[in-house]
């Protein structure tokens, strides 16, 4: 049972926290417990998911099975929603944001806990029924959180809209699955994969797969499916639109990996041109779209449009390769997103999270200003920052299948994300700010966090050892 | 000492100069810029320590006349990233000890010319320290994965240094720098890539990638990839534009860095990435590219003819001479690339000396259009009589830098006998003609002539200006009066390049 234990663990985590404020009695909204229990349970099952064996798989009753690639998926998982419950911390405490004060908290806690089980189970599926279970458990929640703020129409907008959009896709999945269970006989991906080498051709897989791809597209924000990313991540409360930025997408490449390198392995080589042009739209759209946005969340939307866009390059790559720089580029661009989105937490507090907030940070905050510069390189893949590194890999793994023109295609597209990066950072240091500002306070909770984030992606590029081990375990 | 502990030296100082000035209070403006100075004198010293080791050791070494392969000292290597076998693998050539050689002397005289930066004093220094690092990191790197990482960092604090030091359109070309350089180093990517696995080697190392055969096939796409990519650092047409704007609106010491040392990356990289591994590749390209750098050669002298503003002007000088470096590349004649090579050394004096003198001649004046002034030899002789000798330099004067460079490039490119080279010469060579019209133009509306009130109580440059001044005009006559140890050193290593080409 030893590989199960962060499962475990989680659940019984957000079990506690659902439990304390029942034991409580009545709901005490200022109670800091609940927070505290969340990050230090996250903190433990972290170093757990550390301590375990990678080089083992089990396989436990009703096909969930633990393998190392799942065991890196949990701990990006699991960093993921560790920091959002850092970051949602101001945004519970009253006046530490001007957009309103969130209630509530061991309720929404628990729903990010639950959240990531459901993201634990997408990882651990051996058939598709997990498998889209796993992906409703991840995605459910989310429509909640996304409404947090219940009296906020932006908020409650994103919640119906998201819910709207979600709700097509789980059609569309099913519909897929469901061609895939006709084609194999079976819901197994063992099944399932013996068919696809057997009959490649196919016509009712490809039909599947079609489908399949485009449900998954909706939570991956590809083109053309990406169109609810930027209403959604600005109505929802910024800790949600961190954790969808990063955990869904996360949970959405999971589940491409598990099909494309498992059961569908034998169709690969007809997807990859079907990945490419979905990449370079993907990409393009998203770089595009964030040249003209002055509202950071709407930014940050678009510019994970584009990051999904290399993401899903790299799955054109070989199982080895392709799946090692995806695990790793999730772990550089979670760091990047999540320090982007605590600098907003900050700016957050007595302004509006604009673009133009960022005045005079230079001056008045010159290490906020240079940890938002590292973070915009790193997105933008300056090196020697994770931010390259990763990206370098995601190209390798497509010119490894002789893609160069891809490269060149995406290493141009990154040329005009870093125009946009680098408008981050010319209105932090180059452009006077219009009124006086006053320098930015942040939390002991942020200083940490900010620490941390920017330590990784100043670190995680430079030693070889994270890359080695993802390289040792996944490829 | 241990040689590749040496480069990993020459790289780590600048870096640890920058850490070291980051605690220090952001007022004390003196303390930061004398933690900067010292930084790159030690720097400068170990280099000139380099180049003596270097010689000596090369001296004792030779490499065989007809070799292929690149003959690198104080190698060094250590598995950096096992995803990719990336390595971090160092070693140098006599090109690049000279090009590192050529960047301590004008670094700092850089950290010396930007003595009166007061506005943010910090970051600036500690921006141009992590550029400086970059730059020496490219130079020692035989890993190709670590020269791109080395490159990028030498041209991203860029953006920074003009958009918050520059003056007159400084965002704007800023932005338009970065983002041409940055787009070039996309196409380096994509050809470091093709490079990487096409070889089949599983290594970025440079010289077991020399040793890979490449398929015509592949050579014929990687190679414009690749030499576009550097050449846009070195200001190819058309993709020079960034360069009149960004020398333009950069502060002193980074035009000087800029001009002085960075475009040469551009051609370092098309010499010993581009040529140097796909020696096919540059056969079946070099007229095309011929075609490209005489129009720059032209198109810079004539567009420098147009300018009023003393650093448009020699901006578009800089993008006729650096098309010189890539000129003497194309030419593929052992005269011409080993000129190429004379003209980066060359080059990167002198621009640095005139961007040096033109930020202290506006830090008096306030104007950089020549029609303004007149008369500057009467104030500050001093200044006037530099500008007037880099001036020479700039043209070609025998006796100066310049003349050893022109001359090999000229005669190399002469050399190809094909139709096309010989008549892309008799162009090229046209360009020192007006080279002489803007250049004594220039200088004759500065020094010479009445002199107007206002300026009447300027004075002349101070101390620690003439410092600067001093060290690079001594260079630029070291290396006209006696070129023989630098042309010595670059014909070892162009040989194997050379050779390579002719294959």
């Amino acid at each position: 049972m030893k590989l199960l234990l962060p499962d475990i663990l989680l659940v019984l985590l957000a079990a506690l926290i659902m439990g304390y404020d029942l034991y409580k009695g009545k709901v005490n909204l200022t109670s800091t417990v609940p927070f505290h229990f969340a990050w230090l349970g996250l903190c433990a099952i972290f170093v757990v998911l550390l301590r375990l064996p990678y080089d083992q798989t089990a396989l436990y009753p009703g096909g969930y099975l633990v393998t190392g690639t799942s065991l890196l998926f949990k701990q990006v998982f699991v960093l993921s929603a560790l920091f959002t419950v850092l970051l949602s911390g101001s945004y519970f405490t009253p006046g530490g944001n001007k957009r309103g004060t969130l209630r509530h908290r061991s309720e929404f806690l628990t729903i990010i806990l639950l959240c990531t089980f459901g993201m634990f189970t997408v990882v651990s599926a051996t058939d598709l029924l997990t498998l889209f279970i796993g992906i409703e458990l991840s995605a459910i929640p989310l429509y909640i959180l996304s409404g947090f703020y219940k009296e906020d129409a932006l908020s409650l907008e994103a919640s119906t809209k998201y819910m709207m959009m979600g709700a097509i896709s789980t059609g569309l999945m099913l519909f897929g699955l469901s061609f895939l269970y006709g084609a194999a006989g079976s819901v197994t991906f063992e099944a399932l994969a013996k068919f696809c080498t057997a009959n490649p051709d196919e016509p009712l897989l490809r039909l599947g797969v079609l489908f399949v791809l485009a449900a998954i597209g909706f939570k991956l924000t590809v083109f053309p499916f990406h169109m609810w990313a930027p209403d959604v991540y600005d109505g929802a409360p910024t800790p949600v639109t961190a954790f969808i930025s990063v955990s869904s997408k996360a949970v959405a490449v999971a589940f491409l990996l598990a099909l494309l390198y498992g059961p569908l392995a034998a169709l690969h080589s007809q997807l990859q041109p079907v990945i490419l042009i979905l990449a370079a739209a993907t990409m393009t759209v998203g770089n595009l779209g964030a040249l003209k946005q002055e509202r950071l969340r709407r930014f940050m939307a678009y510019s994970s449009i584009a990051q999904a866009g290399y993401i899903i390059m790299a799955l054109a790559g070989d199982a080895g390769l392709g799946r090692s720089s995806v695990i790793f580029y999730l772990f550089v661009y979670a760091a990047a997103n999540y320090a982007i989105f605590f600098i907003l937490a900050a700016i957050g507090r007595d302004g509006d999270e604009q673009r133009s907030g960022l005045q005079g940070l230079g001056k008045n905050n010159p290490v906020l200003a240079a940890v938002l510069m590292l973070t915009a390189f790193s997105l933008a893949g300056i090196p020697p920052l994770a931010g390259f590194m990763g990206k370098f890999f995601l190209f390798a793994a497509a010119a490894k299948q002789g893609y160069y023109a891809m490269v060149v295609f995406a290493a141009l597209n990154s040329t005009i994300s870093l125009y946009y990066y680098l408008l981050l950072v010319k209105e932090a240091y180059i452009i006077e700010p219009q009124v006086a500002r006053k320098p930015l306070m942040l939390d002991g909770v942020q200083f940490i966090s900010l620490f941390l984030l920017t330590a990784a992606m100043l670190i995680a590029g430079i030693l070889p050892s994270i890359s080695d081990n993802i390289m040792a375990v996944a490829g | 000492m241990n040689g590749s502990f040496l480069l990993t030296l020459i790289w780590a100082v600048p870096f640890l100069t920058a850490l070291v000035s980051l605690p220090v209070d952001r007022d004390d403006h003196r303390r930061i810029k004398k933690i900067s100075l010292a930084g790159n004198l030690i720097n400068l010293l170990l280099v000139i320590g380099l180049t003596f080791a270097f010689i000596s050791t090369s001296s004792e070494h030779p490499a065989a006349a007809g070799a292929k392969l690149s003959h690198f000292h104080f190698t060094g290597k250590t598995v950096w990233l096992q995803m990719l076998n990336i390595e971090y693998n160092i070693g140098v050539d006599a090109i690049s000890v000279l090009m590192m050689l050529l960047t301590a002397i004008v670094i700092f005289c850089g950290v010396l010319a930007s003595w009166n930066v007061e506005k943010q004093a910090k970051e600036f220094f500690v921006l141009l320290n992590v550029l400086v690092a970059g730059v020496y990191g490219v130079f020692i790197s035989l890993d190709l994965f670590t020269f791109f990482v080395f490159y990028e960092i030498a041209v991203l604090p860029m953006y920074l240094l003009i958009g918050l030091w520059g003056t007159g359109r400084k965002e704007y070309s800023a932005m338009k720098l970065t983002l041409m350089l940055v787009a070039g180093s996309a196409f380096i990517l994509a050809g470091i890539l093709g490079l990487y696995f096409e070889s089949g080697m599983n290594s970025f190392d440079l010289q077991k990638l020399a040793q890979a055969t490449f398929s015509p096939e592949f050579q014929y796409w990687a190679f414009p990839l690749i030499f576009l990519g550097f050449g846009v650092l070195g200001a190819i047409f058309p993709f020079h534009t960034w360069s009149p704007d960004g020398h333009a609106s950069a502060p002193t010491a980074v035009s000087m860095l800029h001009a002085g040392v960075l475009m040469k990356l551009g051609g370092y990289g098309c010499l010993r990435v581009g040529m140097y591994l796909l020696p096919e590749g540059a056969n079946m390209w070099m007229s095309f590219f011929l075609v490209l750098v005489t129009i720059n050669v032209l198109y810079g002298a004539f567009g420098a003819i147009k300018q009023t503003d003393l650093k448009y002007i020699t901006a578009y000088s800089s993008v006729s001479h650096c098309g010189m470096v890539l000129f003497g590349f194309t030419a593929l004649t052992f005269a011409g690339i080993k000129g190429g090579v004379l003209q980066m050394i060359s080059h990167g004096l002198m621009t640095a000396l005139f961007f040096c003198l033109i930020g202290m001649i506006y830090g008096r004046t306030h104007t950089r259009t020549v029609s303004e002034m007149g008369g500057l030899m009467k104030v500050m002789p001093f200044l006037s009589v530099a500008y007037v000798i880099v001036g020479l330099a700039g043209l070609g004067l025998p006796g100066l830098s310049g003349f050893v460079a022109e001359a090999n490039v000229f005669v190399g490119a002469f050399a190809n006998p094909a139709p096309l080279y010989r008549f892309c010469t008799v162009l090229a060579v046209l360009s020192i003609v007006v080279t002489a019209v803007y250049v004594l133009r220039a200088v004759n509306g500065l020094v010479n002539g009445p002199i107007s009130d206002h300026y009447k109580t300027l004075t002349d440059a101070s101390l620690i200006e003439k410092i600067p001044v001093t060290i690079l005009l001594f260079c630029l006559f070291a290396m006209g009066i006696l070129p023989g140890w630098i042309v010595e050193l670059v014909n070892g290593a162009v040989h194997p390049i050379y050779n390579n080409l002719m294959r």
